[in-house]
């Protein structure tokens, strides 16, 4: 093995990890996964943790953002609050600290495994899709959660079901990283709804490191809705890698809430015919950086993806969009669009929209948007003057921004949990705003 | 008392004076019509009146039942009973026309000290006003006003001004853009609601609307000042003899 360039603290941070710890990460000694581990840490190594010269990492510095080193995190003892963020208790649970398995509650239909405790008894399916996604140079810190993975999940779902990924934060005495992974793999025509939450309490500097793999076979349908809301002064990245099989149909609603900095980097590949992906993003922030960062790989012929993200921005916030469609040669028949749209609610909030299309077919449809603005002065007086408070007036009107990006995802309870936990972030928004 | 008073008001907006000194005085029970030519006024002095942003009072005053609208905040002046029905309502795509309803009337009553409406007792109280200016159930559901006709926004201000029954009532052309049988849908409306304890100041830029609605005073405004006051005959003379002449001869 070549010798790793071991660069100063902190960027050098994880390439030191791989360096002292790799013979005791779980599944050491497994040919296939040491392989990959190895393939992972070069590929971060291509930029190491990133920094504005990174073009993709541009409006985000995540290296400046670090604070000093931050210990990994292989090991969590404490006790973990297990909040039901979506409303009523879903069938089927796992809970994660520190995104190691605490507890996992699954019924018939889900194969669920702890990426903690790989081994040669491992089964097939894992070894077959674990790091084939959201691991290359293109997504360092998802190679990075390969590379240093000390635990996470992998779910494997036939027939029709329902899961909740809860990933809890419980303080920690000390500056923290941690890297974990998530395989989701959904077999032919089957179906599931994942609901993800991310929740921190409040200490010291801790980044948490997720690398996420979605792969939908043909027939294939995948409803993920996610919820962030970790500690206002953690650092919070996920790198999601998804494949489309022929006629899958992937529909997510994300919503970023907390975190000091956070980033979803998402690399969807629609690989086959008839495969379609919709992605709506909230942010809702009041101080820090939210960013998304995606990339819609048309792929094959009649595809389609739809994206649109919203963002209310508070404070010195700042709202990252990033959008590249890119339509391969004989994608014929794609159909993309991208909205981007924001409210700055003060003269220091931002807003960065980058909407990108890359085309090698002909006969395709792509079309973005993106619309950056204040809060509508003559709406805001059309409230206020048939009676309703100013505060109360502008709540009126963001809820009614964000609207549109919650219409037909899950059931009512979530929405209602989801439309409840927007609201709280609102009202501290507000607060500090007046 | 009368129940509102304008005296003296000069009103600057963007830096530029567009109010020169407006003196008016409207008792419970009447309606005044202000006319006037584009760009006379007409409408900062409907927004000043509500005390839309940007509408600076730089001299004189406006009681209103003998209080300072001044130093009131749009909503409070709301909830004290001032209503402006606008010349383009506006559309807020996202908020349900009923919910907006429920919204503002419960937090008129809450400025107010009076007990919320729930939800199905304000459906009621919106069904048995809203039949009369032929709103459905339909339309109440929509979003506010997003993608409605210029006839139903305006049948929806009239429908805002009965629930909320306003002490002052300002129409700002609320027959631009109507039919004639829009237009008289929307006077019977406005007719409905004339009321011993209530004040209306109806302002229209044509007479056509004051044939339906028919007002005890008209005053003629031109460039930022009442050039003209008299009965309701004043309208017809104008829509004779057109505004240039009368601010000439004033």
């Amino acid at each position: 093995m070549s010798a790793l360039a071991l660069k100063t603290h902190p960027p050098g941070m994880f390439e030191l990890d791989f360096a002292r710890h790799a013979a005791s990460l779980p599944g050491a000694g497994l040919a296939w996964l040491d392989a990959r581990r190895r393939v992972a840490i070069a590929a971060f190594g291509k930029t190491g943790l990133p920094t504005r010269r990174v073009e993709a990492w541009k409006y985000t510095d995540l290296a400046n953002a670090l604070e000093g080193d931050l210990e990994p995190v292989s090991h969590f003892g404490g006790a973990v609050d297990i909040a039901n963020v979506f409303g009523s208790k879903p069938v089927d649970e796992v809970v994660l600290a520190h995104g190691l398995v605490r507890h996992i509650e699954v019924s018939g239909g889900l194969e669920v495994a702890d990426l903690g405790l790989l081994d040669e008894k491992s089964p097939a399916w894992i070894r077959d899709n674990l790091g084939m996604l959201a691991a290359s140079a293109d997504q360092p810190l998802g190679a990075a959660s390969l590379a240093l993975m000390r635990g996470g999940v992998a779910v494997r779902v036939q027939g029709a079901q329902t899961l909740h990924l809860q990933f809890s934060n419980p303080a920690l005495g000390h500056g923290a990283v941690s890297n974990s992974r998530v395989l989701i793999v959904v077999e032919q025509g089957a179906s599931l709804r994942l609901l993800e939450s991310h929740s921190g309490e409040p200490g010291r500097q801790r980044l948490a490191n997720l690398g996420v793999e979605l792969v939908l076979n043909a027939n294939a349908k995948l409803e993920h809705i996610r919820l962030q809301s970790d500690d206002a002064n953690a650092l919070h990245v996920t790198t999601i890698g998804a494949s489309l099989a022929r006629d899958a149909e992937y529909r997510a609603l994300f919503a970023a809430m907390g975190a000091r900095l956070s980033r979803v980097d998402m690399n969807l590949k629609l690989a086959s015919e008839g495969a379609r992906a919709t992605l709506h993003n909230i942010a809702v922030l009041n101080g820090g950086i939210a960013d998304i960062t995606t990339v819609m790989d048309h792929a094959a012929p009649h595809t389609t993806s739809r994206q649109l993200f919203k963002s209310v921005v508070g404070g010195d916030g700042r709202a990252v969009t990033q959008g590249r469609v890119a339509v391969r040669k004989g994608a014929v028949k794609s159909d993309s669009h991208q909205l981007f749209k924001a409210l700055l609610l003060s003269p220091r909030a931002e807003a960065d929209a980058k909407p990108e299309l890359e085309i090698f077919a002909d006969d395709v449809v792509c079309g973005h948007g993106t619309a950056i603005g204040a809060l509508d002065a003559d709406a805001l007086f059309y409230l206020r003057a048939r009676g309703i408070p100013e505060r109360e007036a502008k709540g009126l009107l963001i809820r009614a921004f964000l609207a549109e990006t919650m219409e037909g995802f899950a059931d009512e309870a979530v929405q209602d949990a989801l439309a409840a936990r927007i609201d709280e972030s609102l009202a501290s928004l507000e607060q500090s705003e007046s | 008392m009368n129940m509102l008073e304008i005296d003296d008001l000069h009103v600057t907006v963007d830096g530029k004076e567009i109010l020169k000194g407006i003196t008016l005085s409207i008792p419970a029970g009447e309606v005044h019509a202000i006319m006037g030519p584009n760009g006379s006024g007409k409408s900062t002095l409907s927004y000043t009146l509500a005390g839309r942003d940007g509408y600076e009072v730089t001299g004189g005053h406006m009681y209103y039942n003998g209080e300072d609208l001044g130093a009131l905040l749009p909503e409070q002046r709301a909830a004290k009973g001032v209503f402006l029905a606008l010349q383009y309502p506006v559309e807020i795509p996202g908020v349900a026309t009923l919910t907006f309803l429920k919204t503002a009337l419960n937090a008129q009553r809450r400025a107010r000290g009076e007990t919320e409406l729930d939800a199905l007792r304000t459906l009621k109280l919106v069904r048995q006003k809203a039949t009369a200016l032929n709103i459905n159930e339909d339309m109440l559901r929509r979003p506010l006003n997003a993608g409605f006709s210029g006839g139903e926004k305006k049948r929806l201000e009239i429908l805002q001004m009965a629930l909320f029954e306003p002490k002052l009532a300002i129409l700002d052309e609320t027959d631009s853009g109507l039919d004639i049988d829009a237009l008289k849908l929307v006077a019977e409306g406005v007719n409905a609601l004339r009321a011993p304890s209530r004040a209306m100041l109806v302002i229209t830029h044509y007479q056509r609307l004051l044939s339906y609605i028919v007002p005890d005073r008209v005053h003629v405004l031109a460039k930022g000042r009442i050039v003209k006051s008299g009965g309701a005959d004043l309208a017809l003379e104008l829509e004779e003899s057109g505004y240039e002449r009368v601010v000439e001869v004033a």
